[in-house]
């Protein structure tokens, strides 16, 4: 792999079901794949209903690991006020960024169930990522609708819709929108430089969203097609500077 | 052999090559795949072009001494026709399979006019292979049900459930004996689960390949190059499996 800096944008160190990976094989294989830094976030089960259980596992990692790993909160916007307070709490320990997943948590992404949570990840200034492809609940489309009503926060688009939304991609990057940014795990290798070739290197975040996939299988594929080296904003500098609090 | 059983005579393949599957077939030679199946591209968008579509796709397999076979596919809200062009493409073409793009083609897997065609498969001995993922006409659970209403034809899962629905896969291929699975599609933690939970002997792999000029084949077999499995159920999955489906020799 080219020696150039890769950070990781969404990575799951989790203890159910496919996602069982202990830190220590997570970190391992990402070092191995040439990654310096990973984003790590909470499993399915915390994201749905154990939210409380899965920030403080998460932070608790990102605390053990001495930085390497970068915390990311979930809440589930149903649990209303109650989900604001944790979300402060989280932030207020160290998360650098809100996940939610609208197939997981159970609602329409456009639906205005998530204004409130939404609105106070704004004003903590942590960017929301939204785990998009499910059909009906999580599209790209709904998700630029979500990002236009919330000019001010900043929003990563997980897996750009993969894979039945990609004839949506290139009208939705047409939109300009200046607070969203997308998350290539999941989208095929040629995809990923289709999107590139329409809107450059200043807003697409590589991510492996391992353990689903193999960190160094995905690097290897994503360079023929969107060449690392060619291209250090998408595989680090994007997120650097969005985790700074960085807008457009 | 290894075979890729999930792919596409694309319309820019024929519009760039007409019918001469040559550079097609470099995309398979790169990762040493031998044989596959060729499905149609421009049939599954517009039913006016499922004839020629159905032509092209035997023409150009007919060129590749043996590596491509052809697949057909009708649309069967188009009746007593629809059961004309498939029987056409099985007794003219001699063609080795019939797919069905559900979400594409508007058609329910358990609409009345698809008993019709499992039982016309089922005659010829030919799988029907779904496109599947994708409600609400391409859901694995959907295309189990119709497995199960007709344990005489081989139905395939085109994608085994995509990313969204392959827990659902594993669930419909647990459910119907009949219903196989190509690897085609769902992440590599998905294809693990799928390979312990499932029959590997109703396994095969395939890449999309074809309906676009992007190596499919280079991706796709670089995820499941990379899966931990036994050199037997690789060998299944890329090379016995196929040869039993499609009925060649020394399976």
């Amino acid at each position: 792999m080219d020696q150039v800096e890769i950070i990781d944008g969404y990575c799951t160190p989790g203890t159910e079901r496919e996602l069982q990976i202990h830190a220590d094989d997570l970190q391992a294989a990402l070092r191995g794949a040439g990654v310096s830094r990973a984003v790590i976030a909470p499993q399915d089960r915390e994201i749905c209903v154990d939210n409380v259980t899965g920030n403080d596992r998460i932070l608790s990692l990102a605390a053990r690991y001495d930085g390497w790993f970068i915390p990311a909160c979930t809440i589930n916007p149903w649990y209303g006020d109650a989900g604001i307070r944790e979300l402060r709490r989280a932030v207020a320990r160290g998360s650098r960024m809100l996940v939610l997943s609208p197939a997981l948590q159970g609602f329409i992404l456009s639906d205005e169930v998530t204004d409130p949570l939404i609105a106070a990840a704004g004003e903590l200034r942590i960017a929301v990522y939204v785990h998009t492809g499910p059909h009906s609940s999580a599209a790209p489309t709904q998700l630029a609708l979500v990002a236009a009503r919330h000019p001010d926060v900043q929003f990563i688009m997980g897996h750009c819709g993969s894979t039945d939304y990609a004839h949506d991609m290139p009208a939705v990057l047409a939109l300009g929108l200046n607070n969203l940014w997308y998350e290539i795990s999941l989208v095929r290798p040629w995809a990923v430089a289709r999107y590139g070739q329409l809107m450059g290197d200043d807003r697409l975040i590589f991510a492996s969203s391992a353990p689903r996939n193999d960190p160094a299988t995905e690097l290897n594929l994503l360079n023929i097609h969107w060449p690392i080296r060619e291209h250090p904003g998408t595989y680090a500098n994007n997120l650097r500077r969005l985790l700074a609090g960085g807008a457009a | 052999m290894i075979f890729d059983c999930h792919t596409h005579w694309g319309d820019c393949y024929q519009a760039r090559d007409g019918l001469a599957p040559a550079r097609w077939l470099e995309a398979w030679d790169r990762q040493g795949i031998t044989h596959g199946a060729v499905f149609p591209f421009a049939g599954l968008i517009n039913d006016s072009a499922i004839g020629a579509d159905n032509d092209a796709v035997a023409a150009v397999c007919a060129k590749s001494a043996g590596r491509m076979l052809p697949f057909c596919t009708i649309n069967t809200w188009q009746g007593e026709q629809a059961v004309e062009e498939a029987t056409r493409c099985l007794e003219v073409h001699r063609i080795r399979g019939i797919k069905i793009h559900p979400w594409l083609q508007g058609l329910s897997p358990n609409s009345p006019g698809m008993d019709r065609l499992c039982e016309l498969a089922a005659e010829h001995r030919v799988p029907i292979l779904f496109h599947d993922g994708t409600p609400c006409f391409s859901l694995p659970s959907q295309m189990a049900v119709l497995a199960r209403r007709h344990p005489r034809t081989t139905i395939i899962l085109g994608h085994c459930g995509l990313l969204e629905h392959w827990r659902e896969a594993i669930a419909a291929m647990n459910a119907a004996d009949n219903l196989w699975g190509c690897l085609c599609g769902p992440h590599r933690a998905a294809l693990r689960r799928i390979v312990r939970l499932c029959d590997g002997q109703r396994l095969v792999w395939g890449s999309d390949h074809g309906f676009t000029f992007e190596d499919m084949p280079a991706y796709f077999f670089g995820v499941f190059g990379s899966l931990d499995i036994s050199d037997k159920l690789r060998h299944d999955i890329l090379d016995l499996n196929p040869r039993r489906l499609f009925a060649m020799a020394d399976h």
